[in-house]
């Protein structure tokens, strides 16, 4: 099979794999006792078919992807030994959804658009002013602090926070855990006004 | 080691140096922590996949007063439906199906621009006091992009120009007249407003006016298309042969015109979105037929993608790709759709199986 140049193989990663991140998440959510734990597997499965597929693409990437999911609980389990047997069992022979290729999976345009207006609504209100001026109206850092009046370091965390929150719940969708403790409202569908 | 929440922060902390303009030396260091685990390639694959994602705000972005944030919920109802808009047809091939609607349906509202630009006109002031031999002198430069290359090219005036692939434009400044003349492809623009000295962009036979706004003006052969994201532009005949009146058109309009006339058309904010895609180095198509899906392709490839079979050129496509990466587009055509594909002497030539 062949082999890619990094950024390819990050184009595809990006294209191939990231797109599932919500199914993942909640698939590693049915199998996971632990909620917490979520987050640095779903990293970790990810670095085991990064590394997989630097060596050789694999031809169903999704079915790939939970198929590593899968093989990385059960080893965390089994070293772990907290999780009993048929449990086990039951996880290795669950179903991995394969890969169904067709035309509808591409129209994602406008449900993307959506979900990451959704999300950008759901964001802290200085996270929120901040991605805006940076990503939409393109102002520079330094700028953003004089209008907010805080300091540029400040606006520098509000960004990098905005970033990791709008990332988790734009591919990670609402079922995912977020970082730093921000929590969806229960209503995750539904249109939330205000904060 | 770090964990993957420490590793995230970093990956994090990464992108927002590198969008306060990070330095080489800092580029290196990025590369060089890039390459020190997957772990952090992975990291750092998704944050930057969430702020591409982000992007789309933009969208929203268009036809809104600029610098302010809009409040949650603030958006039109389309965002929370799940309804398809038909396609725009892809310019060249085919008669666009567009209607034509008076252009002058604008809202009037007070201009919250006239602070900016009262101070605007003080900045000019200044320097024209302190430097018009520099304002009075003609500036003349000329900028071109290869096949698949995208640049974003700032202006002496504040203004910025992101000329996208295979794509020319002359450039000249003087004291009056900001004049810029598209000689081939498309260019974006968000023009520095400077109230008595108006940007025009001359293309073919007509010139687009434009003072203080956001804009973009494509060349597709003998047609030429004007979209409108912020602010007002006048499209005029250039020439004084024929007195045509100049059509305005508001932010969230798209005008395209050739020699049979001019057609306005009002695009929501998604459609502009994915008209100007190509910004974020994305093509966006919805129910676009192939053969213009491939021709839009081919502006932005070196390798020419063929349709060879005219009964697979108006199957409708729909997706969005990155120009730089036509491979995933012919991977789609070949798996979901179920063409031939054959690469022939640097060219992929697409019929039915």
């Amino acid at each position: 099979m062949l082999a890619l140049m990094d950024t390819t193989l990050d184009d595809w990663f990006a294209g191939e794999i990231l797109v599932h991140e919500a199914a993942l998440v909640r698939y590693l959510l049915r199998w996971w006792p632990h909620r917490d734990d979520v987050a640095d597997l779903r990293q970790e499965v990810y670095v085991r078919v990064y590394e997989a597929a630097a060596k050789a693409l694999p031809l169903q990437p999704k079915s790939f992807l939970f198929t590593a999911a899968r093989n990385l609980m059960v080893d965390r389990w089994r070293r772990g030994k907290v999780v009993p047997l048929e449990a086990l069992g039951e996880l290795e022979s669950s179903h991995v959804p394969a890969d169904v290729i067709t035309p509808d999976r591409w129209l994602t345009s406008q449900r993307e658009l959506r979900s990451v207006v959704r999300a950008f609504d759901r964001l802290p209100p200085r996270r929120r002013e901040v991605l805006w001026l940076r990503r939409v109206e393109e102002l520079p850092l330094k700028e953003i602090a004089r209008r907010m009046g805080i300091a540029q370091k400040t606006v520098e965390k509000h960004l990098a926070d905005a970033t990791r929150d709008i990332t988790a719940m734009v591919l990670g969708g609402s079922d995912c855990p977020l970082p730093d403790g921000l929590q969806l409202p229960e209503d995750a569908h539904g249109q939330q006004r205000g904060h | 080691m770090a964990s993957n929440e420490d590793i995230e922060r970093i990956a994090a902390a990464w992108l927002v140096r590198r969008e306060g303009g990070w330095s080489d030396a800092e580029q290196a260091e990025f590369q060089a922590w890039l390459g020190t685990s997957t772990a952090h390639r992975v990291a750092w694959i998704r944050l930057n996949t969430g702020w591409q994602r982000a992007a789309r705000l933009k969208a929203l972005g268009a036809g809104l007063p600029p610098e302010r944030v809009p409040p949650p919920g603030a958006w039109p109802e389309s965002y929370s439906k799940d309804d398809f808009t038909p396609a725009i047809p892809a310019l060249g091939r085919g008669a666009p199906r567009i209607e034509v609607v008076s252009a002058e349906r604008t809202r009037v509202r007070r201009p919250r621009w006239l602070p900016w630009s009262a101070a605007a006109a003080l900045l000019l002031l200044l320097v024209g006091l302190t430097g018009w031999w520099r304002f009075g002198a003609i500036e003349r430069a000329s900028y071109a992009t290869a096949a698949g290359e995208m640049r974003t090219i700032p202006l002496t005036d504040g203004s910025t120009i992101q000329l996208g692939s295979n794509s020319r434009v002359a450039v000249a400044y003087s004291r009056r007249q900001r004049d810029l003349r598209l000689e081939q492809g498309e260019v974006f623009l968000n023009v520095a407003s400077q109230p008595g000295r108006p940007l025009r962009v001359q293309v073919l036979q007509r010139q687009v006016v434009a003072v203080g706004t956001r804009f973009s003006v494509r060349r597709d052969g003998e047609t030429l298309r004007v979209a409108v994201t912020e602010g007002r532009v006048r499209l005029e005949n250039a020439t004084r042969r024929h007195v045509v009146p100049a059509t305005l058109l508001p932010a969230g309009t798209v005008a395209i015109a050739d020699q049979d006339g001019v057609h306005v058309r009002h695009l929501s904010a998604r459609e502009m979105a994915a008209l100007l895609s190509w910004r974020e180095g994305l093509l966006v198509f919805r129910s676009t037929p192939l053969a213009d899906a491939v021709a839009e392709f081919n502006r932005y490839s070196a390798h020419k993608l063929v349709v060879d079979d005219p009964a697979i050129a108006a199957i409708p496509v729909g997706g969005s790709f990155a120009w730089t990466n036509a491979d995933a587009f012919v991977r789609v055509l070949e798996q979901g759709f179920g063409l031939h594909v054959e690469r022939v002497r640097g060219e992929i030539h697409l019929r039915a199986k």
